[in-house]
């Protein structure tokens, strides 16, 4: 090491790690704090045992749709967790209930026949005259769940106009599935259902039912009402023989002026081939946290982290005089880089700081300064055997760093091992942990080596009770100079 | 010197293991206590492993515990557990319950505190989760404690690796006896402590033992393996306070300011595992795993042997070298080379000299 490669090495490192935070933050960037420091819901819903990964993300992609619908959600996370879990995280969520209800379980997909469509529920248009029981006294619409109902009033997709529909002639548990896809000349976006062989006699039977009824007319239309909404509602087409229906096996379902008819096909065919959601979903863990309560414990971690590094602060510099400086400057590089990942983590893949996270870092603290203090005893007992400063502070450290290696190779695995087994809060934990370790070598090797050469050969090295001679202690050293190789091993 | 000066520049000589061969009975007895308060007085677990649901919500018109009773048995949930905490909220646990029980709950205690749905806080965990849960982190700490004791078996030595988990378990078994004399609650947080604990036990116990083995290098052929690990441990007896005390301070300030000063309760037990872990930690690595070590390995042929050269050396009959002889044994490391007897470990080639300079 001499002094051009020590300054070149501390200026890059301290350019890096100060500036890199530094540029996040002017950007705006800042760590996506997790559901226990912003407040918000959260809730894990589990699937029958050995239910098929397929089946999870569709039902993901649903919920997601489904909360986006529901608004006020900043950041909606939504995902698979192990075998048969989905974890919905909603932070900042106002309205719960209806979050809840767009993630939980829900009724099924069913076909019914349309009877009338009308520009509200005839309830309220007429309301003297004969109506299905149990209507909503404000909508005037029928109870969403009962599909077996003889006459309900449902509303369209976008509320604007409603449906008078019969009992329903087929669920969720007819269909195989569908799939997108174009068919003839035109290219027009399809949907082509699946049933099954029961499915399929009943889709040709009320098919053919349909179809006796006037072209145009709207009792020639086919519902399909998935959480009690008719998404799409295709009219069985002119040349359909009512003796014989429609062969199930040849269906297609064509989709209407749409901007964007590839999406809606798509969106179609995955509720045929999962219905509301492909399967019923139990809640298995709920938790919510008011906002509130996530600040407070946001400042009480905060408060608890600065008043630590404070007091550390004073104790490393009272022990180990300029030593101690470099030790808590280096606190610093240690903390924009730990913090500048955490936000990078967090604009890239999402992950979130949670109260676990907090906590991790106020750990890391200690384990960063451990390198420290490994390093500057070793130069202390160097020193103390006889040899000059200078070269027991170049001496010691490739053997420092050995023993740092291994305490935060140890650190690491155990961070590692945390991440992989473990679930929940303990992952945010072990996150933060495992990069703090690795940060902590990064730091030892590119910030504490270089200084430490620099200020050993600058003014601060031998001078005065600051010093680095000074942080040695008074008192008698060995008194003959011991020549490096016989000292270490 | 006083000692503290003598610390400072780590010239101590305290005879560690000595010491060890009564501190070592008082582990094993604190170990055997609290194992037998645990088979008395089972951890506290939380929801997050038994399942159950907590229902938190601001008391705003006074209601009693009586009030809140009342209206949980109107729903048939007379067993829940009801408590009015300081703050002037209203705590509810019950055990686990369906989505429907859990949305009726959220009702009552709306209804009973005054409260809008969206103002109450509500916390639940199904059976199943909380058996996941447990059987994660339980795994966790097999597959952790196999795989450290794999990695110091294959850096060092495996009777090391025995020592290692000794003091491990020595940390654990004596925290999980502190929570449950105190009956805190265990909660997935206190594991997270827990598992950190273990990482800073073994950390401090993998620099003890790197210092050991770097110290049998230089000094296998004049002293026995118990001055040896004396030896090293008053090397790095200051690193370890020093260690330990920047790492008890952040962990000391999120106890205080976290539990006791913003009222956090959910840092309380997590930094109170991890204060009491941390400075168990440091002490079993002193106190535990290197005296064990000691102990275990001056039974080897080779070691006794070394013993038995050493007495001779220095004219005593069968005892043990009295601890002034460790004394004035400890710097001998730094020695010139030339008494260092035909073995030629500490010989090195010239040319590392010039390398250095």
């Amino acid at each position: 090491m001499n002094r051009k490669n020590a300054i070149i090495t501390l200026v890059l490192t301290l350019a890096i790690a100060w500036g890199s935070l530094g540029a996040m933050l002017l950007a705006g960037w800042a760590p996506i704090l997790g559901l226990d420091l912003q407040g918000g819901f959260s809730v894990v819903l589990v699937g029958p045992e050995g239910t098929d990964p397929d089946t999870l993300d569709a039902a993901v992609g649903i919920m997601r749709r489904r909360i986006e619908g529901v608004g006020s959600v900043q950041e909606p996370d939504i995902r698979v967790q192990g075998n048969r879990s989905i974890v919905v995280q909603l932070p900042g969520v106002e309205d719960r209930e209806r979050a809840l209800e767009a993630v939980g379980t829900t009724g099924e997909m069913s076909f019914r026949p349309v009877y009338e469509i009308a520009q509200q529920s005839p309830a309220l248009t007429d309301p003297d005259a004969d109506h299905p029981e149990n209507l909503d006294p404000e909508t005037g619409l029928s109870d969403p769940d009962d599909v077996d109902a003889e006459i309900a009033y449902l509303p369209g997709e976008a509320g604007l106009i409603v449906y008078v529909v019969g009992p329903a002639f087929l669920t969720g548990s007819d269909m195989k599935g569908g799939r997108a896809g174009t068919s003839g000349v035109a290219a027009e976006v399809v949907v082509v259902p699946e049933f099954t062989t029961e499915g399929g006699e009943k889709f040709r039977i009320a098919t053919g039912e349909l179809a006796t009824y006037p072209v145009n007319s709207p009792q020639r239309q086919l519902a399909i009402v998935v959480d009690g909404v008719v998404t799409s509602a295709p009219a069985v087409a002119a040349d359909v023989d009512p003796n014989e229906g429609l062969d199930p096996n040849q269906v297609v379902i064509t989709i209407g002026a749409s901007d964007n008819p590839q999406a809606e096909a798509e969106d179609l065919a995955a509720i045929l081939n999962y219905g509301a959601l492909p399967t019923t979903f139990e809640r298995e863990r709920v938790e919510s946290v008011s906002a509130t309560l996530g600040a407070d414990s946001l400042r009480a971690g905060l408060i608890a982290g600065l008043l630590g590094l404070a007091l550390v602060a004073v104790y490393m510099v009272v022990y180990y005089r300029v030593l101690g400086v470099i030790a808590v400057v280096g606190l610093t590089v240690f903390g924009s880089l730990l913090v500048g990942t955490i936000i990078l983590l967090g604009q890239t893949i999402t992950t979130t700081l949670t109260l676990a996270g907090v906590t991790g870092v106020v750990v890391s603290i200690g384990i960063t300064l451990d390198s420290y203090i490994v390093y500057f005893e070793r130069v202390k007992e160097e020193y103390h055997s006889g040899r000059p400063l200078r070269q027991a502070i170049d001496h010691s450290y490739p053997r420092a760093f050995n023993t740092i290696l291994k305490g935060d190779a140890v650190t690491a695995l155990a961070a590692v091992l945390l991440y992989v087994l473990a679930i929940g809060p303990v992952k945010g934990f072990a996150l933060i942990l495992g990069i703090a370790t690795l940060i902590d070598v990064l730091v030892s090797y590119f910030y504490t080596r270089p200084t430490t050469w620099l200020v050993a050969h600058s003014a601060l090295g031998e001078g005065g009770w600051f010093s680095i001679r000074g942080a040695m202690g008074k008192g008698d050293r060995q008194s003959k100079p011991v020549e490096p190789a016989e000292v270490t091993l | 010197m006083s000692v503290f000066t003598k610390m400072y520049r780590g010239e101590t000589h305290f005879d560690i293991v000595g010491m060890a061969k009564r501190t070592l009975w008082v582990s094993l007895a604190l170990v055997v206590l609290s194992l037998l308060l645990l088979l008395v007085r089972p951890l506290n677990l939380s929801i997050d492993f038994t399942g159950g649901v907590i229902v938190t919500v601001e008391n705003q018109v006074d209601a009693t515990v009586g009030d809140v009773r009342d209206a949980l048995t109107a729903v048939g949930e007379g067993g829940a557990r009801v408590q009015l905490t300081g703050e002037g909220f209203i705590l509810i646990q019950t055990e686990a319950l369906d989505s429907e029980a859990q949305d009726e709950l959220v009702l009552v205690a709306a209804d009973v505190a005054g409260a809008s749905i969206n103002e109450v806080t509500i916390d639940a965990v199904g059976p199943t989760f909380g058996e996941e849960v447990t059987r994660a982190a339980i795994e966790a700490l097999v597959v952790f404690l196999l795989i450290v004791a794999l990695f110091i078996t294959w850096r060092f030595e495996w009777k090391m690796a025995l020592a290692a988990l000794a003091a491990l378990f020595h940390d654990l078994i004596i925290t999980a006896g502190l929570f449950s004399l105190l009956g805190f609650i265990v909660t997935p947080a206190t594991v997270i402590a827990l598992l950190t604990i273990l990482g800073y036990s073994l950390y401090d116990t993998v620099v003890v033992f790197d210092k050991v083995n770097e110290n049998v290098d230089l000094m296998h052929d004049r002293y026995t393996y118990t001055e040896i690990v004396n030896t090293s441990m008053n090397q790095v007896l200051m690193r370890s306070i020093n260690t330990s005390l920047t790492s008890l301070i952040p962990v000391g300030s999120l106890l205080f300011v976290g539990s006791f000063a913003l009222g956090a309760e959910t840092l309380r037990e997590f930094a109170l595992a991890l204060f009491i872990g941390i400075g168990l930690g440091t002490y079993s690595s002193i106190f535990v795993a290197a005296p064990l070590l000691a102990i275990w390995k001056e039974r080897e042929p080779e070691w006794q042997t070394a013993a038995k050269r050493a007495r001779r050396r220095r004219g005593d009959g069968g005892k043990d070298a009295p601890q002034d002889e460790v004394v004035e044994a400890a710097p001998v490391q730094a020695a010139p080379p030339a008494p260092l007897g035909p073995s030629g470990a500490v010989a090195r080639p010239p040319r590392k000299r010039k390398k250095r300079r």
